[in-house]
């Protein structure tokens, strides 16, 4: 719906910005949120101690406008968590105090929220800006590209974020449930906020270009200085920081997100229950809460040694026996699957999906009745994930019998994931496709994101791996029709270049330059002035 | 040799020989050097096109944009060079030079600078010090060719067209080419060979027709010598 003046009648939306020590840039990233299409905004700045820069937001002089002028640094997800204090929005947008949104980003995103009430999240696509800082602080950009293009994917989501902050617009009263930001956090901060949205609702993503983020290219100096103090000084931090968000469970109840109750078995708590404790905590990405049945005196014992978190304790009577051990540990367990697992169970130092190798075939809806060795078992060394539902019941008809037999005698079927069922296909091929590329086997590689298309979508990233790839086999004709049909939907900066090195080819050269020239406009700010803002920046 | 010298064309040297071969990363949206890449290409249009105004405005762009990197140069050179403005080309090509000493596009736009100035032997070194570096260099092996001729001398770019053809097995010209050498260095056996392949590719290459048909004769002719040595009577 639009208002006479042409503008999308709709909710409010506030666009929240953290700022620090960067003077330079916000007063054009402010700009580029008040230069929206879409009216109906609040805008609310932190700044976040470091330089003054009252003057760049006083220049705008604007209504919309929050400004919390804080002298103190007290790091971004505080002052996101501040801002957030202030926002009225129905819909929260984030935007870095360097970063840019395109005029139409807001639009762009209220209007498939309205289209498609049913997602709580939205997303666009973003340019990452590869620039050069000259002496007197100019940005030169050397690349715009798309890095990230892909459809929303829950489980990808869990061990990685492929939903970039400056992208995504949600609904203000998620945060209710999902919580707010961690302040505890130096880093990843925008994955921790998406992967806990992702537990309560589904993101809708808009493969539209809508804004850019900037980047800095160290010199070599500045490369070999960053790589060494993160070596020495942060990596510990970046570690854990990981890992906390890794095992963050928000709070329940999670209609999107099944949970895993983790039943760990050990005859006794020992170094090996310790080990077993902290490679589950730094392996794990899927959500899960461990079930330890021990004694009490081994609980306590366990309490004060360990700082793995979610572990919940299942007191058990001294010389109780493994099955039951397991069965009390089961009567807790509150997640949707199960796995148990000896305390012998090593993982190895680089295996990136232990448990959800098994889990992913059980989330893919394969099979409820079956479950799913974990890889790697042996008969001694054995570990099973499976429908908890489905345990409880051979448990309740078969008491008696060690797990593996009573899941036979209830007629489970128990297998081993085959290599087909394990999680991050798409990686796979992608990864395959491009080693193909590398070895100058273009065709094959386009054959295999061609497969890759039709079995997990994401359509235009995959459209445009076949065009590039058939570009590089000198096939032109077909390349050129592929990249066509990418331009007619959405041009990027390496969409229009691969065409015109295609047209190029077909010695078309006024195309090409036609196409080149597009390009260069991207790459020199013309989406910023997109709908008639032609004056530049203040 | 008629169809390779027409090869050699300004416009082949700026849109073939000249344009890179369209470096940045292979993988679309990733890598800094886009900005360059592209300017550059535009660059390479617009010196195809022949308007060095406009090129020359990329290519100054290019080398702002990425000032280690010799494409520009090599560029600013060929712009120069089609100019007949040999100073300027040079000096361009030199600077390419010293930004990339592996840069086969700057030696061969210095060995073409020298060729332009007379300087054969200069240039000769320099089209083989290109080879050597990348023996798929079109120009380079062009500009051999050419030098050869004048200079008389065969050996090497017999050699250097020999491996062209293991690499590209279907060009015509360059077949043609080596066929006409064969015969100038008398292996006329081979140079008939080469022939009967071009015929086979493209029955209508009127050329290789008359180049077959000039051995045949001449062999002809020799047996006739050697049949009147043998019996001087007739």
């Amino acid at each position: 719906m639009r208002s006479k003046t042409g503008q999308l009648d709709g909710p409010l939306v506030t666009v929240l910005m953290s700022t620090y020590n960067r003077p330079a840039y916000v007063g054009q990233a402010l700009e580029s949120i008040l230069r929206q299409t879409y009216g109906n905004l609040q805008a609310v700045v932190v700044r976040d101690g470091g330089q003054s820069v009252r003057e760049e937001i006083h220049r705008y002089a604007d209504p919309r406008v929050v400004f919390i002028d804080r002298d103190q640094n007290r790091g971004l997800p505080y002052s996101f968590n501040e801002a957030l204090s202030h926002a009225r929005g129905e819909y929260i947008c984030y935007l870095g105090d360097d970063d840019l949104l395109y005029p139409y980003h807001v639009e762009t995103l209220v209007t498939a929220a309205q289209n498609h009430p049913e997602f709580g999240v939205i997303y666009s696509d973003l340019y990452k800006a590869h620039c050069r800082i000259e002496s007197d602080g100019r940005r030169t950009v050397l690349a715009k590209n798309v890095e990230i293009s892909r459809d929303f994917d829950r489980f990808a989501l869990l061990q990685f974020n492929h939903v970039l902050h400056v992208s995504l617009m949600h609904r203000r009263d998620l945060l209710d449930r999902a919580g707010p930001c961690n302040e505890n956090l130096i880093c990843l901060i925008d994955w921790d906020l998406t992967r806990r949205l992702s537990f309560y609702t589904d993101f809708l993503h808009v493969p539209r270009i809508t804004g850019e983020y900037y980047a800095a290219i160290p010199d070599f100096q500045q490369r070999c200085e960053r790589i060494s103090s993160r070596k020495q000084k942060s990596l510990n931090r970046y570690i854990l920081n990981h890992l906390t968000i890794q095992s963050t469970r928000p709070s329940k109840p999670w209609p999107k997100m099944k949970d895993l109750s983790l039943i760990l078995l050990a005859d006794r708590f020992s170094s090996q229950t310790e080990q077993a404790l902290r490679e589950i905590w730094s392996h794990t990405f899927y959500p899960y809460q461990i079930y330890l049945p021990l004694t009490r005196s081994e609980l306590d014992q366990l309490q004060r040694k360990t700082i793995v978190p979610n572990i919940l304790g299942v007191p058990v009577a001294e010389g109780c026996g493994k099955p039951e051990r397991m069965d009390a540990a089961l009567r807790q367990c509150q997640g949707e699957y199960v796995a148990v697992i000896p305390d012998t169970w090593r993982i190895g130092f680089d295996e990136v999906a232990w448990i959800e190798k098994s889990l992913y075939p059980l989330l893919q809806g394969d099979s409820v009745s079956t479950a799913y060795e974990l890889v790697g078992s042996k008969p001694e060394n054995w570990g099973i994930v499976l429908d908890s539902a489905v345990l409880r019941s051979a448990r309740r008809h078969y008491p008696n019998l060690p797990l593996r037999e009573s899941l036979i005698s209830a007629g489970v079927n128990i297998q081993l994931p085959q290599q087909s069922q394990w999680p991050f296909q798409l990686e796979n091929l992608i990864t395959n496709a491009e080693y193909l590329e590398r070895n100058g086997a273009w065709l094959d590689a386009e054959i295999l994101y061609k497969g890759a298309e039709q079995q997990f979508g994401n359509g235009l990233w995959m459209k445009i791996r076949r065009a590039n790839a058939l570009y590089h086999a000198g096939q032109y004709d077909a390349a050129g029709q592929w990249v066509a049909s990418i331009n007619d939907q959405r041009p990027s900066v390496s969409s229009l270049m691969l065409e015109a090195r295609i047209r190029r080819k077909q010695n078309r050269l006024s195309q090409a330059l036609e196409l080149f020239q597009k390009a260069r406009d991207i790459l020199e700010g013309s989406e910023f002035y997109h709908a008639g803002y032609a004056n530049g920046i203040v | 040799m008629e169809s390779f010298e027409r090869r050699k064309t300004d416009d082949h040297l700026a849109e073939d020989a000249w344009s890179d071969s369209l470096r940045g990363t292979i993988i679309p949206d990733k890598g800094w050097t886009q900005h360059y890449d592209l300017v550059k290409e535009m660059g390479d249009c617009h010196a195809s096109m022949g308007d060095y105004p406009r090129a020359r405005q990329c290519y100054d762009r290019a080398a702002e944009l990425a000032p280690d990197e010799a494409g520009p140069y090599v560029g600013l050179g060929v712009i120069h060079l089609q100019s007949g403005e040999l100073d300027e080309a040079e000096t361009a090509f030199r600077v390419a030079c010293r930004l990339d000493p592996k840069s086969s596009k700057a030696l061969c736009g210095l060995a073409m600078a020298a060729q332009r100035r007379g300087q054969d032997q200069r240039a000769f070194d320099g089209y083989l010090k290109t080879l050597e570096i990348d023996s798929d260099e079109m120009t380079a092996l062009l500009g051999l060719f050419q030098v050869s001729c004048r200079m008389g001398s065969f050996g090497q770019i017999i050699r250097y067209l020999e491996l062209y053809l293991e690499m590209h097995p279907g060009d015509l010209s360059v077949m043609f080419s080596l066929a006409a050498l064969y015969r100038r260095d008398g292996r006329l056996q081979r140079s008939r060979e080469l022939l009967e392949r071009i015929m086979l590719l493209d029955p209508g290459h009127a050329e290789a027709q008359n180049l077959l048909e000039e051995i045949d004769h001449s062999r002809v002719e020799s047996i006739d010598r050697r049949t009147t040595c043998l019996n001087p009577m007739g």
